[in-house]
């Protein structure tokens, strides 16, 4: 199977409201099937550990599809892919972050993040800038 | 708690088309919710389906494939939501569009609400006693 008709047969199969389930043979690390229990049990983190686990499945799984859906969109349209400043704005935005509103301020923590730490999550950005922001003591 | 983030209709035609002058920016921010989601941070993009009407969002379309491809979720305009989109319209005076996304606000879980929109008055109107933020594009 190609990796395009992969990704829409994922997504095709993600997308659906099939509610039926079936039982499977997947091995696991104990500790980590234990952790999962413990959690459930003692934080209500979900109503049961196989709920747990399946939330976890899809919120990858939609993260990877997302993900590819991106990248191809990008080799297709340079010019849409966003850099480090498009990106710390959009989280800005979605945030209500009180910086959103100066685009300048963010673009230019950016660039002086990525001029050392070219791998800065748009999160590591905001942070700085928002230290920055801040009246000196 | 899950971050929601709300479609309205001109954020997903400016997602469908490259040469939409808002298409960067709503890309950015499929982008930071994509890498939010790789992270394990919970977060999910819905659009009212009375927005993807007015949009002419048909998923069966070629020409929608890049948005159907990114995982938001329909929000459907059930029995229930139609009788409150009914009220917010008739209180409000806004679109039917517009009223779906106030339903779709105001029955959100609990948990921080993000809308992408065009005109963040009538989003803050129908938003009724929900605290959203506005991502304005």
């Amino acid at each position: 199977m190609e990796r395009q008709t992969a990704i829409e047969r994922i997504s095709e199969l993600l997308d659906d409201g099939e509610l039926e389930t079936s039982n499977t043979s997947m091995r696991i690390p104990t500790a980590l099937r234990d952790a999962a229990a413990l959690a459930v049990k003692e934080l209500g983190i979900a109503s049961s550990a196989t709920t747990l686990t399946t939330a976890a499945l899809r919120a990858t799984l939609e993260a990877v599809v997302m993900q590819a859906a991106l990248d191809d969109h990008y080799e297709l349209h340079p010019q849409t892919r966003p850099d480090l400043g498009d990106l710390v704005i959009a989280a800005a935005e979605l945030d209500g972050h009180p910086l959103a509103g100066q685009p300048g301020r963010l673009r230019q923590a950016a660039t002086e993040i990525a001029a050392n730490h070219p791998d800065a999550s748009p999160d590591d950005v905001l942070l700085w800038a928002e230290a920055r922001a801040l009246p000196a003591a | 708690m899950t971050h929601l983030v709300v479609l309205d209709c001109e954020a997903v035609q400016a997602l469908r088309d490259p040469g939409h002058p808002k298409h960067h920016r709503v890309v950015s921010q499929a982008q930071v919710v994509a890498s939010r989601k790789r992270r394990a941070v919970a977060i999910r993009v819905v659009v009212p389906t009375a927005v993807r009407v007015e949009a002419g969002w048909d998923r069966t379309s070629p020409a929608w494939v890049f948005p159907n491809r990114l995982q938001i979720a329909d929000s459907p305009l059930d029995t229930a939501s139609a009788n409150a989109a009914a009220g917010i319209r008739d209180r409000t005076g806004v679109s039917v569009a517009d009223s779906h996304m106030g339903t779709v606000i105001q029955s959100a879980p609990d948990g921080k609400i993000t809308v992408v929109t065009s005109d963040p008055g009538d989003m803050r109107l129908v938003a009724g006693d929900r605290n959203i933020t506005v991502a304005a594009i």
